[in-house]
């Protein structure tokens, strides 16, 4: 469904991809693990054109593109396909909970106000806060925030979802009412890519781990087989060093 | 110290009239200031650079040097230019000599305010988040739409102090407009002192009035601060 | 159109210049006597003393509302009526003493504000801190709160002296010659016929000054900050 081959990107002299290939199917629940600085971030907004990368190209279904001279209609197709999920939310803070996952449905894709209405309600029950409806951003909980980020960005039923650390900004006590609406989503089949340090939600829900640092991928497969048995030195230097930390905090 | 009390009164009754002039100015100026201090900031933070430099030097130049220099200096000069337009360009036989003061005083003040609110919201611009954008162009917004339905009506919150800050100021210096021969609050005021030379009397009343339209602006924004900021304000929950 | 002699810019600019010290002397007073005006303010809306801080309130806030030229024309020909009542006679004093109460009244407004501000930008903690590992109420104001305040109101500061100097120039209107009252004298001399080279001429000294005050902000501002960044080591952001 979705592939991208050999992305670079550099800011200034800081080459921070440096050919990046990744195949997706649907259905996929693909994770990015990696230590901070490894491009995954960057990677993943490369995506969503968030960030132009400087070459590769992707193939999304119908749609074949440079990455670099992607036009204005082909971003647009491509943004609307995908619904990016953002570490610190960036829910629209002059828009009420209900108004931020409407604005996708009736400016971005001329839903009819009614229709946008009832799919908006429905993610946001779907998350758990039907009871936050016309709450504006600043009077909910972090978790909550985010929450609603997740609705927004499922409202406009999208082709893959992009997760950009979406628990890293949370208190810890907040961190698990997202994680179980991500496995919610992702047991009813829905295409991910998340970028993360939940090691226990990726050895949990993911089909797929990549494991990158220094901008390339430096090994992918399975869960179980990336967790278990890693075949790159760095990648058993990563997973020892968090899980360490990881079994610290337990 | 022995105050006229008598011609206070009197000309305060007799300065009422000039306040719908003073209003008319303020309400006029920034009717046109808002949008064109709103589009100079955002082309300033936006590419072409010899536009931004252009804006750069105007913002710099208007808020560089004094507002009464302005003054003379447009009241001097833009009766004759739009004589020259109107009558040896266009043929027209309009009098321009009879345009009224308060229309120069509108487009002078005009000019000075646009460039005192195109740093505001340039500072208010600034204080939304980058990642507003970012969000609104994921879930497949334009740039355009992004603007108008996220971006500007965050800016405008951001930016209502200072924009009340900013109108106090033009408030004030719509008291230099009798230099231009309106016949404000002020120019009122001292024409009636001149008969019987009650300068401090009527500097007071002037100074009477300043306040209670000051405070009335204040106000006004206070007001629509309070409703407009109203996704800023904590529930108990 | 009525002829325009770019020339003359240059024949009235350093007639004008003359007259700079005057202007500049007029900022220097207002400065002086403004801040410690300026600094009593501060501290009545600062200390909790109510009756100080109602009074310092309503100080700044009818301030706020009042044009200069309508705060110079009471201070014109009220101040010397009301000081005849105490006895004081003033009618003989010089223009530049009314301007300068005059901005000074309007400029200690700008100033508490700007006191205030830096005063509070610097966290408690600071004081504190200083006083806990043995330094002095003195030297710990001294030493620690002060350099931290001045940076946060450098900026601020600039604003308020640049307002002062664009007002100042309304000085004329009561019949000071600084360099916008010889600028009417030259244009009355010419009966009118040069008031746009004038005009232009004191945009450009205006806008010179101006700059030169935000120049100078500009760069005290980078030493406060190249002088933390050496003693605290600014960190790095990759």
């Amino acid at each position: 469904m979705l592939q991208v081959k050999n992305v670079r990107k550099a800011f200034g002299d800081n080459q921070v991809l440096r050919g990046v290939d990744m195949e997706v199917r649907k259905g996929d629940i693909v994770v990015i693990l990696g230590p901070s600085g490894s491009g995954k971030t960057t990677f993943l907004r490369c995506l969503n054109f968030l960030e132009q990368a400087d070459s590769g190209t992707m193939d999304f279904d119908e749609v074949h593109t440079e990455l670099k001279s992607a036009s204005k209609a082909v971003i647009s197709k491509v943004r609307k396909k995908t619904a990016f999920v953002f570490q610190n939310y960036n829910l629209f803070q002059n828009k009420t909970a209900l108004q931020n996952v409407m604005e996708g449905l009736t400016v971005a894709r001329k839903v009819p106000k009614l229709e946008a209405l009832v799919k908006a309600k429905a993610a946001l029950d779907k998350v758990g806060l039907s009871e936050r409806y016309d709450y504006y951003p600043s009077q909910l909980s972090g978790g909550q925030q985010q929450r609603v980020g997740i609705a927004r960005a499922i409202a406009v039923n999208p082709d893959v979802l992009l997760f950009d650390e979406p628990t890293s900004a949370l208190d810890p006590e907040l961190i698990g009412e997202v994680l179980a609406v991500m496995k919610k989503l992702a047991k009813e089949g829905a295409t991910m890519i998340i970028v993360t340090h939940e090691m226990s939600f990726a050895q949990e829900a993911a089909s797929k781990v990549i494991f990158m640092d220094g901008g390339v991928i430096v090994e992918q497969g399975s869960a179980k087989q990336i967790f278990t048995s890693p075949r790159e030195e760095r990648t058993i230097q990563f997973l020892r060093r968090v899980l360490r930390d990881y079994d610290y905090v337990i | 110290m022995q105050l006229n009390t008598q011609f206070m009164w009197e000309t305060f009754l007799h300065v009422l009239q000039g306040i719908p002039v003073t209003l008319i100015i303020v309400l006029v100026t920034l009717l046109f200031s808002v949008p064109f201090g709103f589009s100079m900031a955002v082309s300033r933070s936006g590419e072409g650079k010899i536009g931004r430099k252009i804006i750069t030097a105007y913002v710099s130049l208007i808020r560089g040097t004094p507002v009464v220099l302005q003054i003379l200096f447009l009241y001097s000069l833009l009766p004759t230019v739009l004589n020259y337009l109107i009558k040896e360009m266009m043929g027209l036989p309009y009098n321009v000599f009879r345009i009224s003061p308060i229309f120069y005083a509108c487009a002078v003040f005009t000019l000075n305010t646009t460039a005192v609110l195109s740093e505001v919201f340039r500072s208010a611009l600034s204080t939304v988040n980058r990642g507003q954008m970012e969000a609104a162009l994921s879930i497949g917004m334009t740039a355009a739409q992004a603007y108008f339905r996220i971006i500007i009506p965050q800016a405008l919150v951001a930016a209502l102090p200072n924009m009340c800050n900013a109108t106090v100021g033009l408030l004030k210096s719509t008291s230099l407009a009798f230099m231009m021969t309106v016949k404000d609050v002020t120019a009122i005021a001292r024409i009636d002192a001149s008969f019987g030379y009650d300068y401090l009397e009527a500097y007071l009343v002037i100074f009477a009035v300043y306040i209670v339209l000051c405070s009335a602006v204040q106000g006004a924004f206070y007001l629509t601060e309070h409703m407009a900021a109203a996704y800023k304000k904590p529930v108990a929950s | 159109m009525r002829p325009f002699h770019p020339q003359y810019i240059l024949e009235a600019l350093p007639q004008l210049v003359l007259y700079l010290p005057v202007t500049v002397g007029i900022v220097i007073g207002t400065v002086f006597f403004g801040s410690l005006l300026g600094v009593l303010m501060a501290a009545g809306r600062i200390r909790r003393g109510r009756v100080g801080r109602a009074f310092a309130n309503l100080y700044i806030y009818i301030i706020r509302c009042v044009p200069s030229i309508v705060l110079l024309f009471l201070v014109y020909y009220g101040l010397p009526e009301l000081l005849i009542g105490f006895g004081i006679n003033i009618n003989d004093a010089g223009k530049g003493f009314f301007v300068i109460t005059t901005f000074s009244l309007l400029f200690a407004a700008s100033m508490a504000e700007v006191f205030r501000s830096a005063y509070e930008a610097v966290d408690r903690g600071q004081r504190e801190a200083a006083v806990s590992i043995g330094l002095t109420e003195f030297q710990a104001f001294y030493r620690i709160v002060l350099p931290q305040s001045v940076r946060v109101a450098i900026p601020n500061f600039t604003n308020a002296l640049v307002n002062l100097m664009k007002e100042g120039s309304l000085a004329y209107t009561i019949g000071l010659i600084d360099i916008m009252g010889k600028g009417q004298l030259l244009i009355g001399q010419n009966h009118g016929s040069y008031s746009l080279e004038v005009y232009l001429a004191l945009f450009i000294l205006y806008w010179t000054l101006t700059l030169l005050i935000e120049k100078g902000a500009d760069l005290s501002e980078r030493r406060l900050w190249a002088e933390k960044g050496r003693e605290g080591g600014v960190s790095q952001c990759s």
